[in-house]
């Protein structure tokens, strides 16, 4: 994946490059915060995603379907496409300064939808992991989230459509889902989570079911 | 006479503009980490954030000592790739001396997000060369001045950088003196005695560190 060339064209898109501005003698930072945007493939096929006007973007494969974020300037137009073997959906959007967007191209036939989640965390921690589940599927309702091998929940209740985000000591452990209390038969191992880092664990319509995936919340450099 | 508690290590200094002009921190900060024992390159760059260190970019204004007198530079002044300072250098220990350029006092909001991915980006990169490093925190100014330098939004900036520098170790020079008390020139950049009571204090903290004697015995 060329993240740099990405980055590039969807910075270009969104005006960062003309943020330059006379600096004073000694910068104290920047007039508002950083943004940033990623993207996620819910579908079952590889899904490209692309800036506006370019020929360049980045392939998303079901089996590593989030993109790291990307920073983009905060409330600038985000604009970009979403395109499979078939179809094709138009990205637009504005991220506010501070907050992390996850645009999702969901499954379906007939057309790509897109659902956009967005945080604005304030739990940044290098000696925490910061984990969240993002519910990605209408089917299942209020889901959560159990720690396989211990009477222990990560989450509960996440509506679809939202994310939950908590902060944990660096563990390695499995999950399975439950929806609406239920518990699934979909289990995630979540390997040795690492402190410092920030991770996404997505809920999925798979057929008649949901699956579970977890990313990595890399911000691209 | 008690021992020297930087004796033969080797530390790398990077900051922003506390550690660019003559009269600032520069040189008793040299002259009190040799004192100790280390063997000492620092490099200041004017409005130099964290992130900045990851790339070469022009500052307006910056200083280098490694040895021999500091070398004051203009706007021909720039930052280095922390990894190629550290290639270069080969240091025991990276000291950064960053957070003033980082705190937006001049703004609403504390920029969280943009100075979680500044740090967190060279605190990686130094961590991905196994080389020890301590992030120094701002000190307390005077309360306004040409950078509007505030109580409120230094003691945020430490307390996200006391939280998110890991796994380079802490200092917090609030801990040094009171608000207020040393005393500034701006607001932000102190006069030279501010600046000798700041470098005493951060050399007897990072003697004291065990991270620091673990270094020496290795």
């Amino acid at each position: 994946m060329n993240t740099r060339y990405f980055l590039a064209i969807f910075t270009a898109c969104t005006g960062l490059t003309a943020q330059a501005v006379e600096m004073p003698l000694y910068d104290t930072g920047p007039s508002q915060d950083a943004a940033f945007v990623r993207f996620v493939n819910a579908s079952s096929g590889a899904m490209e995603v692309k800036a506006a006007g370019s020929q360049s973007g980045t392939t998303l494969q079901p089996g590593q379907p989030a993109s790291s974020f990307y920073p983009v300037r905060g409330n600038a137009n985000v604009k970009g496409f979403f395109k499979n073997a078939s179809l094709q959906s138009d990205i637009a959007l504005k991220v506010k300064p501070g907050e992390f967007a996850t645009v999702v191209a969901m499954p379906g036939s007939a057309a790509i939808q897109q659902t956009v989640l967005r945080e604005s965390p304030d739990d940044f921690n290098a000696l925490k992991v910061s984990l969240a589940l993002y519910n990605l599927d209408a089917q299942c309702a209020a889901a959560g989230l159990n720690v396989l091998g211990r009477n222990a929940t990560l989450f509960e209740n996440v509506a679809n459509g939202t994310l939950h985000r908590r902060v944990m000591n660096p563990v390695s452990l499995s999950v399975q889902l439950l929806c609406k209390g239920q518990v699934r038969p979909v289990t995630l191992a979540l390997g040795n989570l690492q402190a410092g880092q920030r991770y996404s664990i997505f809920v999925i319509p798979e057929g008649l079911g949901s699956k579970l995936l977890i990313a990595s919340d890399a911000v691209s450099r | 006479m008690p021992a020297l508690t930087l004796a033969g290590l080797a530390l790398l200094v990077i900051g922003e503009s506390h550690l660019s002009q003559a009269n600032y921190l520069i040189n008793p900060l040299y002259e009190d980490l040799t004192a100790q024992g280390a063997k000492v390159h620092e490099i200041g760059a004017c409005g130099a954030s964290a992130g900045d260190w990851l790339k070469t970019i022009t500052v307006p204004c910056g200083a280098e000592r490694r040895a021999g007198a500091a070398v004051i530079k203009g706007r021909d002044a720039t930052t280095t790739p922390i990894k190629q300072l550290i290639a270069a250098s080969k240091p025991d220990l990276v000291v950064v001396i960053i957070g003033d350029t980082m705190a937006s006092y001049d703004s609403e909001s504390f920029p969280r997000a943009w100075a979680w991915q500044g740090v967190t980006s060279l605190t990686q990169e130094i961590a991905a060369t196994k080389t020890a490093c301590v992030w120094v925190g701002p000190p307390w100014g005077n309360a306004g001045g040409k950078y509007k330098k505030n109580d409120q939004r230094v003691t945020q900036m430490s307390n996200f950088l006391a939280t998110n520098v890991g796994p380079c170790t802490y200092v917090d020079s609030l801990k040094f003196s009171k608000p207020g008390q040393w005393s500034t020139l701006d607001g932000q950049h102190f006069t030279l005695a501010g600046y000798k009571a700041w470098s005493e204090a951060i050399t007897r903290t990072i003697g004291e560190l065990p991270e620091v004697k673990k270094l020496k015995k290795s």
